[in-house]
């Protein structure tokens, strides 16, 4: 009875199994995301553009450029100048969440929206002659990408990064920065020599819509810009590589590297400096000002750039965001917020009792034409390169006369603000004029150099390089602040510490890397490069 | 043996053999028991046998050889060719007899010469009616015969009808009611009555796919709960109310206010980073509940991340109203919840709803008032301010708007951030001042109908809530139609549709402070009056901020006012079965269900809001459905009349469907209008899923006599989610199972004894895992750049083409025992379960490009014991006092993660010094901060401005606690009842973001400590300490509280001439007070989340509730 009863039983469960067998053959169609694409049908110039506007910041909320490139990199470098209380940088103060917002964390930052689809189109691409040119693209922007990271902090993950589907890799390493730069130099100059004029066509370029000619010149201004960071550490392998990109460089203003962006997908395509610079978060349109050393660099100049780069009354009243459409540009009227101060109301702190001070909206703000929501991010720019060239020239007489490139890039600094908007336009005439009234003299040529490359780019609003080459450079010689409670012991930060988060989820690496800084694991500690 | 050896070449059949061996084993086993068991009969002779295969009439020659007796009896009813096999040595020949006429239809009786006849049993048959005391038919109830394998169950008229033996006594029991043993004599038609019973114990359960078993049969641990002590002293969602109840479950609301969703978690964590939710099956047909958390992918909502700016939008098993509720069964382990298969790996709770019986009238009225209880313990000592001074002006007061590191209070007036002057003194009401007093009203109108041939039983359920969170609450309206019919003979169909409509309304946000009111009312400084935060917005609509150093700091009144979460919900349960049973005895059934749910989101960032000026608003439809069918058939078999062997075999087939398109627009063309199209910019974002799994399973199970019953189970589950296109995976897993239950007080009855058995059970489940996990796919934004399209990764976690369904087993043995005639009850369990190749989200360094990895890895363990002691600790004719006491302890340890991976980090808490980790050796969900930083000898290092510095990050101590207890006391006199419930969790730890706010804010008590000395570094000094050394903000989450207290009167129904069949007043209270916490300023049930405990900030503060509640019976 019993053997019967399993005789029947077994029976009718492999009858189901069988029937259930023949069930699952469309379990594949079923599994397969219908709203995604898969490799065969993706065109990873969709990614590049999604690479190529992230840099400029991340699409929720431009937390890194709030806090990375304005909290920190701005005050720090005494281009820009506030009271507000969480601006850290400003006082040299520890904000951890600020200083890991760049490198980021689950769904934001560098890693999660530049590093991955970048990594993911060079991988996507590799051997295919289909997307030869968009691969060029993507390395030279890859390597954009990298030397900012490593520029904030120092050893970073780099050769393993962005590989988690490809390598399966869950912890990568932390390269040194020596390696991490050798290799963005030969990735550079690979990438460049590989474009391909008559090659297929990156249909997903929104900076120079596809035109290899210019890609070229932007790849050996890059390694340019890459090689000329290794002068405190490696003078020959920079003077090597700059040889190298004479005459290959950019020629124009015409080819200064932008995204400009798009008002109509909010926060995901708008500028990100003017997000946070006209208030979106916070009360930034109303404290935020032009710092009083960068203001006084140009009155005392007499920079005609004074007049378009800067306005008071923007903001009349703290309560509203709305612009004040009288506001004034004079440049006789423009006056920089002194750095270190806040609204504590203690002498010697707070800017109220500050000589400067007559009301917030007298300090001098931001042009709102550099500012505008659908306005550009500047990535790398003509005069940035003739800077770096005279720098090379003055220091090994190389490509020419350093005067010649230290008046192009004075110039063209000017002219470039036309980029933004029309209002800003200031002749090549007027330009040419002032650069001839400020001949380069090569007794102090490196500051002179240096310091018209920090003007240039906190005009560029790109603070994260004005850090970087003043870490370089030492020009100009800033003043720190003195603020109480300071993290630095009152010396301006020369590097981003690693986010602890990594402890949490990448922890051997992260404590071999963290252990390794020279200096600490600090806003005191230096990268390789900043011996 | 034959299957063997067809199926041993095909591996894929191995697992079946290995499943047919089994029960083969079983088998074995059964007879080994059989054979030891004995009748008891007064005699005094005794012989020895030693017999193999020999006929009987042989064996009965042999004993009247040894013994003085002599056998009467006819061949024609005696089989005298039976083959019979016994070895005996000196032993009653009354019990030798016993044992050969065991398992036959035949008896004996010895007479006073030795004399001994066997003739043949009488049966005879026996028909009746169960109904309950009202007249209500009982279909469903199990009939048996007491002492044998024979039984029945009552038709959907409450009819039965079997043979039995002369003079056999039937035992019919039924969910909820007592159990009733009837002699029945000479009747050939009974009219049986049982009466309800509430206390947990009931011998009837509902176990796995709906099957009702006697308690006694089961091989595992499983404990209902009854309908109506859920609904007295209740919750909103009805998972809360078993809190304390039941051993071994571990319950936990969050702190996102009215309509949030709650965490179940049994016998321990199972699962690294799945859910760790129970499944909830209601009437046969599964529901998914993922609460919001962990594994919810929807990107609006709490999901637990660090940077969450969200509210809690609730879960699926909260929609349910309790009045509709029958029983709840809660199947701890795997091998009671086996048959459920891949869902069953933590656990299953089986929701049963009430049927129709009898006639009549239900209507219950329950009003409970809600009231905050404010756990913050500050400092009053200084006030608003920064650098030890108080504001000089309004700028500077608006700047320090969230600072106590001002000056000591003194009294003096002090300008406010609104230009105000104010005295400069502590306002300790905040908490109070800011939430009100909320209320829920729940009515229920239930009407029962039995007609010839069918129950219906229709139910309809309002609930209003107004929440304590100012402009907050929840309605629901739920509406529930049952009906069991009859139409021809054997044929039962049952249809059953629950309709819920849910509108809440304005979901409070929980966690980081942008426009969440309850971060900013209880950060206030302590100078500062809410009341004074008002008004909240300008002429112009515009947020007054009152803390201009943090935008994100919102007016806790404009938070609560204008900003909007509201949900809807609109979702139909339905489930139809059918069941034909034939005159065999073998029955089919079909059962399809389908749970459908559409839910819209409306989350608005007002214009004017001071850190989005433009506004937002977000709206988003979901589309869920979940189709379950499933078949059954099977068949009990009579062996003989002590055994009996019933094997099912089933299918089922389920088919998920998720669609949600979610409109984000920014930036009011028109201020304060808020739909989508009057965002200038907006965008949309579509997601869709689809997954299907499809099971074959079978179970036997074997009775002997009421003694000793084992069942044996497989199923096997195929999975559309391991499908990766182009690759040929394996996309099923088996899962088998083996429980056993031996009534060892049927054959050892000491007089203190009135119930034992012990039990055990084995077994194997698992989990599988969400759709989309085993491809790289890419998709578009919906936003472009100028025209060019903004192409992404879709995948979040890397993800794995060699994904393969988990699995978990768990051992359990228990033993339950009844003593002094039931007045003392003890239910024991001990369990290991083991969970491996474990589908994990493994949290990556966000330097791999992705936040995560989906991996097969890991191995975790939870070992524990549960127990019940219950009983009436004083019992007299008017008065009635029962307790019962339930304690639990889990060991949970992980064994291995990930290969090479030495921790994965769960979650991070918002202020990013404080984290919840899988360590391995550890328990699951370390609770780890930073320890100090010590020198070589061992001494605190000191850093810039003398704080301390940061040391290693240390596991404090795993978020899940260890031991859980739950007393509940009853005491009943005449018609009056008094109850409470006090409970305890201990053992746990919780990183209090509160309290490392408190640091950073100047508000806690720890930060007055040196403060002068400090001076203008006071805040940096208590900042960097707070950050650099976190462990302080571990905290013990230990507690003991008084959870329940209900006074009742049940008014007799002859007070209203039997017109009133029942009345029932109480007074009830919930949640009145705390005995015992270890945390400062925060309930040490505070969470945020509800797939994880361990972090807090920002939740609506603990609710006291109390009211009263009315019962009627027409």
């Amino acid at each position: 009875m019993k053997t019967n009863i399993l005789k029947k039983y077994s029976l009718l469960l492999c009858i189901g199994m069988l029937i259930i067998s023949g069930c699952t053959k469309d379990f594949e169609d079923i599994n397969t995301n219908p709203s995604a694409y898969g490799a065969a049908t993706f065109d990873p110039n969709f990614t590049l553009t999604t690479a190529q506007l992230t840099y400029t910041g991340s699409i929720d909320f431009a937390y890194d450029t709030w806090r990375g490139n304005l909290i920190y990199s701005s005050t720090m470098m005494q281009g820009l100048s506030t009271v507000i209380s969480y601006w850290a940088g400003d006082k040299y103060l520890l904000n951890e969440g600020y200083t890991a917002a760049y490198w980021g964390s689950t769904s934001v930052g560098a890693y999660v929206e530049q590093v991955k689809p970048i990594v993911d189109i060079v991988e996507f691409t590799k051997g295919s002659s289909k997307y030869n040119n968009v691969r060029q693209v993507a390395r030279l922007w890859k390597a954009l990408i990298f030397e900012r990271i490593t520029d904030l902090y120092g050893d970073v993950p780099y050769s393993e990064a962005g590989q988690g589907y490809y390598t399966g890799n869950l912890a990568p390493k932390y390269d040194k920065q020596q390696a991490i730069y050798t290799d963005l130099l030969k990735e550079v100059e690979e990438a460049t020599n590989a474009l391909d004029v008559n090659g297929d066509k990156v249909t997903g370029d929104a900076i120079y819509k596809g035109d290899i000619n210019k890609w070229k010149r932007f790849g050996n201004t890059l390694l340019l810009r890459i090689a000329m960071r290794l002068t405190k550490v490696d003078e020959n392998t920079a003077k090597t590589y700059a040889q190298k990109v004479i005459g290959k460089t950019m020629t124009s203003n015409d080819d200064n590297a932008f995204v400009k962006h798009d008002v109509s997908g909010a926060r995901v395509t708008q500028n990100r400096n003017s997000q946070v610079l006209a208030g979106d978060g916070g009360q930034e349109n109303y404290y935020v000002k032009w710092s009083q050393n960068f203001i006084n660099k140009l009155k005392s100049a007499n920079d005609p750039r004074l007049g378009k780069v800067a306005v008071t009354g923007l903001f009349l009243d703290e309560n509203t965001k709305t612009q004040n459409p009288n506001y004034s540009s004079d440049p006789v009227v423009q006056k920089g917020m002194p750095n270190g101060k806040d609204l504590s109301g203690i002498a010697g702190r707070d800017v109220r009792q500050d000589a400067s001070y007559t009301t917030f909206p007298a300090y001098s703000s931001p042009n709102p034409a550099m500012i505008k929501k659908d306005g550009i991010t500047f990535i790398l720019t003509y005069a940035e390169s003739e800077l770096l060239l005279a720098e090379a020239a003055q220091r090994w007489a190389i490509g020419g006369s350093a005067a010649a490139h230290y008046a192009n890039g004075l110039s063209a600094g000017i002219t470039f603000l036309s980029q933004y908007d029309a209002s800003l336009a200031i002749s090549s005439t007027v330009a040419d004029t002032y650069a001839t009234a400020n001949p380069y003299i090569a007794a102090n040529g490196l500051e002179m150099i240096n310091t018209q490359y920090w003007l240039h780019t906190c005009t560029m609003l790109d603070f994260y390089e004005t850090w970087s080459n003043w870490r370089r450079s030492g020009f100009p010689i800033l003043t720190p602040v003195v603020y109480p409670g300071n993290a630095t012991n009152g010396t301006i930060p020369r590097r981003f510490p690693y986010p602890v988060e990594e402890a949490a989820k990448n922890g051997v690496n992260y404590k071999a890397a963290s252990a390794a800084v020279p200096g600490g694991d600090n806003l005191a500690g230096r990268v390789w490069w900043d011996k | 043996m034959i299957y063997y050896y067809l199926l041993q070449g095909r591996p894929k059949y191995k697992a079946l053999l290995k499943f047919i061996m089994l029960m083969k084993l079983a088998c074995i086993m059964v007879f080994i028991t059989c054979l030891n068991v004995s009748a008891s009969v007064f005699s005094q002779e005794k012989i020895s046998l030693d017999v193999k295969k020999t006929k009987l009439a042989k064996v009965l020659q042999i004993i009247e050889q040894q013994s003085s007796y002599h056998f009467v009896y006819s061949s024609s009813y005696v089989p005298v060719n039976k083959d019979v096999s016994i070895t005996v040595t000196n032993t009653l020949v009354t019990d030798v007899l016993a044992a050969i006429l065991n398992r036959t239809n035949l008896k004996y009786s010895v007479s006073a010469g030795g004399l001994i006849v066997i003739s043949k049993n009488k049966e005879v048959p026996i028909s009746g009616t169960v109904k309950d005391a009202l007249g209500g038919v009982l279909p469903g109830a199990s009939v048996r015969v007491k002492g044998t394998g024979i039984g029945t169950s009552t038709d959907v008229n409450g009819k039965f009808a079997l043979n039995a033996p002369e003079n056999a006594v039937l035992v019919v029991s039924y969910a909820g009611f007592q159990t009733k043993e009837i002699s029945i004599g000479s009747q050939t038609s009974i009219a049986i009555v049982l009466s309800e019973d509430t206390k947990q114990l009931t011998d009837v359960v509902v176990t796995a796919l709906g099957i009702k078993k006697e308690r006694r049969a089961l091989g595992y641990s499983v404990t209902q709960v009854s309908g109506e002590t859920l609904t007295q002293a209740r919750e909103n969602n009805v998972a809360n109310s078993l809190v304390g109840k039941v051993a071994g479950l571990d319950i936990s609301s969050t702190s996102g206010g009215a309509g949030a969703a709650t965490s179940v978690t049994i016998r321990g964590v199972s699962s690294l980073s799945q859910t760790n939710q129970p499944l909830y099956v209601i009437n046969g047909v599964p529901m998914e509940n993922k609460p919001v958390g962990l594994n919810n992918l929807n990107g609006n909502g709490n999901s637990g991340g660090q940077y969450d700016n969200a509210p809690d939008l609730g879960d699926a098993v909260g929609n349910l109203n309790p009045d509709d509720i029958e029983s709840i069964s809660v199947l701890k382990g795997a091998a009671a919840s086996a048959l459920y298969g891949y869902r069953a790996k933590a656990g299953v709770i089986l929701i049963t709803t009430k049927s129709g019986k009898g006639n009549s009238i239900e209507f219950n009225s329950n009003y409970v008032a809600e009231q905050v209880m404010d756990r913050t313990n500050w400092q009053y000592v200084y006030g608003q301010g920064a650098n030890g001074v108080k504001p000089a002006d309004a700028a500077a007061a608006a700047q320090v708007g969230g600072s106590s590191w001002g000056a000591k209070l003194d009294g003096s007036n002090v300008v406010q951030f609104d230009g105000v002057s104010r005295p400069y003194t502590a306002q300790k009401n905040n908490i109070e001042d800011f939430y009100r007093t909320g209320g829920t009203w729940s009515n229920t109108l239930a009407l029962n109908k039995s007609f010839d041939g069918g129950t219906i039983r229709l139910s309809a359920n309002d609930v209003h809530n107004n929440s304590v969170v100012p402009n907050s609450g929840l309605n629901r309206q739920s509406f529930n139609f049952t009906g069991t019919f009859n139409p021809v003979k054997r044929l039962t169909i049952d249809a059953r549709m629950n309709y819920i409509l849910e509108q809440a309304k304005n979901r409070p946000m929980v966690s980081d402070g942008a426009g969440n009111a309850n971060y900013n009312v209880a950060f206030l400084p302590t100078s500062v009056s809410v009341n004074d935060l008002k008004p909240w917005k300008d002429a112009n609509g515009n947020e007054i901020p009152y803390n201009k150093g943090n935008a994100y700091a919102t007016n806790p009144w404009f938070a609560a006012n204008e900003f909007i979460n509201d949900t809807k919900r609109d979702r139909l349960i339905s489930s139809f079965s059918a069941k034909y049973t034939f005159d065999n005895g073998l029955f089919l059934q079909g059962r399809a269900g389908r749970d459908a749910y559409t839910d819209s989101y409306k989350n608005v960032v007002p214009s004017g809001t001071a850190y989005y000026a433009p506004g937002k608003i977000v709206e988003q439809a979901t589309k869920f459905a979940d189709v379950n069918v499933d078949v059954l058939v099977g068949k009990p078999f009579k062996i003989d009349e002590d055994f009996a062997i019933t094997p099912n075999v089933g299918a089922s087939y389920r088919r998920t469907n998720v669609n949600q398109t979610t409109n984000s627009g920014a930036d009011f063309a028109v201020f304060g209008v808020y739909n989508i199209l009057n965002a200038k910019n907006k965008s949309v974002a579509y997601v869709a899923s689809v997954a299907e799994t499809q099971s074959v399973y079978g179970t036997l199970e074997l009775a002997y006599k009421d003694i000793f019953y084992l069942t044996g189970s497989g199923r096997t589950d195929w999975f559309s989610t391991l499908a990766t296109p182009g690759k040929d995976n394996k996309l099923s897993v088996f899962y088998p199972s083996v429980s056993g239950s031996f009534v060892f007080s049927e054959l050892w009855k000491p007089s203190f004894l009135s119930f034992g058995k012990v039990r055990a059970g084995y077994a194997v489940v698992g989990q599988a895992t969400d759709p989309y996990q085993t491809l790289l796919t890419y998709s578009l934004r919906s936003e472009v750049l100028n025209g060019l399209p903004l192409g992404t990764i879709s995948n979040v976690n890397i993800p794995n083409s060699a994904l393969k369904a988990s699995k978990a087993t768990e051992l359990e043995v228990g033993t339950e025992m009844r003593f002094l005639g039931d007045r003392l009850n003890l239910d024991l369990t001990w369990y290991k379960k083991t969970s491996k190749d474990e589908i994990t989200f493994v949290t990556t360094s966000t330097s791999t490009g992705y936040s995560g990895a989906v991996l097969n890895s890991g191995k975790i363990e939870n070992k524990g014991v549960e127990l019940l002691l219950s009983g009436q600790v004083l019992k007299s004719k008017d008065f009635v006092w029962t307790s019962s006491l339930n304690g639990s302890y889990n060991d949970n340890k992980v064994i291995s993660l990930a290969d090479g991976v030495t921790s994965n980090l769960i979650a991070t808490s918002r202020p990013g010094v404080g984290f919840l980790q899988n360590i391995p050796g550890k328990a699951a969900s370390q609770v780890m901060a930073y320890d100090y930083k010590y020198d070589a000898a061992g001494k605190v290092m000191l850093g810039a401005n003398g704080a301390p510095q940061r040391g290693d990050l240390v596991a404090y101590g795993s978020a899940y606690n260890k031991w859980f207890a739950g007393w509940n006391n009853e005491f009943n006199y005449k018609g009056a009842t008094l109850s409470f419930l006090i409970d305890g969790k201990w053992g746990g730890k919780l990183f209090s973001a509160t309290d490392y706010y408190g640091y950073v804010f100047g508000l806690h008590q720890a930060t007055l400590e040196n403060r002068e000395a400090l001076g203008n570094t006071a805040a940096t000094y208590y900042q960097l300490s707070a950050d650099n050394v976190s462990n302080k903000f571990v905290q013990d989450a230990s507690f003991i509280k008084f959870r329940q207290m209900t006074l009742g009167y049940n008014f007799p129904a002859k007070m209203f001439n039997n017109k009133i069949h029942g009345l029932n007043v109480s007074l009830v209270g919930r949640n009145l007070f705390i005995l015992m916490k270890k945390t400062d300023n925060i309930d040490p049930e505070s969470s945020y989340n509800a797939t994880f405990p361990g972090l807090e900030l920002g939740g609506v503060p603990p609710v006291r509730t109390f009211g009263v509640n009315l019962s009627v019976k027409l």
